[in-house]
């Protein structure tokens, strides 16, 4: 097993700034969240990528996010 | 590090990023080391008896929770909070203690003292530290872990620790007058055969006193994954494990021979900042999903998704999202010669078709 759980831990903290990453990126995870909500009205069907431009949206503000927070703290 | 920030950069590189090193199995060590993906090692267990969840990993994933250092910053949170108020975000202990307590509350309404207790997947002993000492004579604690016995709460009654699964329990038959249980149930594989084995421990006048986790609990968690998921990959896998229904816990705590059965639900919300904090909240607690069916990865992409879905379709006025915890309490006693019994058939004095004419009756009877 690991000698002293370091990886996991390095793992771990990059999994923790996820929700602050998310909170910077409200509008388009707002924009993704009502298109699959639209989708679970009645006479609307989820399929694979149908809110696709929207989750391109939310995972490149996610992506600048990220790369933000990684350039100030180092 | 460095290579991980021009993974960063380039958005292509991100699903290749998302892959985990140690995916495959390498083939010298498919026979001895447990594939991710949750097959049952063949020759396991005989057919015809239910195996939806992996115990081995269920006792790790409880030892690794019960070694976490205790959130001090979450202590206030164990004091009891009415049922049915949303709580704050809580550390690992708030919702097992809360559950705790309503089970001691419970206990303290029996006009009883118990000489001798069990507790049933005690975890760190959250009900024993609300129970008091003219109550309980002495207290046996069993659970799948031993780091949560290591690590147990303190408490004032004299306990005695045992390692042991909730289905066989290393018992002889008729030797507790209380038997507890206190959100373990859930995880349990045969769960007529551990209602049975409880039955089997309990001295005829005993009582059951339980609680576990049921049908709708987490299902915000539940619907957000579902749509993520068939939204991002074209189809999902369960990753709430599957509750029971209350009917057929009626019926469970029936056939396993409990009387006077009372079951009722209690729903408790839980507000929290987002979805990762939930999940990481549900690990701490111990409850980390482990069906055998239960899908080895999920994706960066798919979690993102999923935490977008669930702030969108659940969250409250001030920004937390609620998490649902639907927890049935049951109450079911042993047989014994002593308790009330249903009246003999023909003994009725009164028909139920003078039932219009009661308040005469008793009118009647009053002025007599």
């Amino acid at each position: 097993m690991s000698a002293n759980g370091a990886v996991w831990r390095r793992v771990r903290s990059r999994f923790r700034a996820f929700p602050e990453r998310l909170a910077a990126c409200e509008a388009e995870a707002g924009a993704y969240g009502r298109c699959v909500q639209a989708s679970t009205a009645p006479g609307g069907r989820l399929s694979k990528d149908l809110c696709a431009r929207e989750f391109e949206a939310l995972r490149s503000c996610f992506v600048a996010a990220a790369k933000k927070s990684l350039k100030g703290g180092s | 590090m460095v290579p991980r920030l021009e993974m960063l950069r380039t958005g292509v590189v991100w699903h290749r990023w998302l892959r985990p090193r140690t995916a495959r199995v390498r083939a010298e060590n498919l026979g001895c080391r447990e594939v991710a993906s949750g097959v049952p090692p063949l020759g396991s267990k005989s057919l015809g008896v239910l195996n939806i969840f992996d115990r081995g990993l269920k006792r790790k994933q409880k030892n690794w929770a019960a070694q976490q250092p205790e959130p001090t910053r979450f202590d206030y949170l164990r004091e009891e909070v009415r049922p049915r108020d949303s709580g704050e975000w809580r550390g690992p202990l708030g919702l097992q203690a809360q559950v705790g307590s309503q089970i001691a509350d419970r206990v303290y309404d029996i006009a009883r003292d118990f000489p001798l207790a069990l507790d049933v997947g005690c975890g760190r002993g959250y009900l024993a530290q609300y129970l008091n000492k003219e109550t309980v004579g002495k207290f046996f604690q069993t659970d799948i872990a031993e780091n949560a016995l290591k690590n147990s709460l303190e408490t004032e009654i004299p306990t005695v620790s045992v390692l042991a699964d909730e289905e066989f329990l290393p018992f002889q038959e008729n030797t507790f007058d209380l038997v507890v249980s206190s959100l373990s149930l859930h995880w349990v594989n045969d769960l007529p055969r551990a209602l049975e084995q409880i039955h089997y421990v309990l001295k005829p006048d005993g009582v059951f006193v339980g609680a576990m986790f049921g049908g709708d609990t987490l299902y915000e968690l539940r619907c957000s994954l579902q749509l993520a998921e068939t939204e991002r990959e074209g189809g999902f896998s369960p990753h709430i494990s599957p509750f029971t229904a209350v009917s057929d816990l009626g019926h469970l705590l029936g056939r396993a021979g409990f009387n006077t059965l009372t079951v009722d639900t209690d729903e408790i919300q839980v507000n929290y900042p987002g979805m990762f904090e939930l999940m990481e909240d549900l690990q701490g607690m111990g409850e980390s999903n482990c069906s055998w069916n239960r899908k080895a990865l999920l994706h960066r992409d798919t979690m993102l998704a999923a935490a977008a879905v669930y702030r969108e379709m659940y969250r409250n006025l001030d920004g937390s999202v609620p998490a649902t915890y639907q927890i049935y309490h049951m109450i079911g006693w042993k047989y014994h010669d002593s308790q009330a019994r249903p009246a003999e058939r023909g003994s009725a004095t009164v028909s139920f078709g003078e039932l219009g004419k009661l308040n005469l009756m008793l009118q009647g009877k009053k002025s007599q």
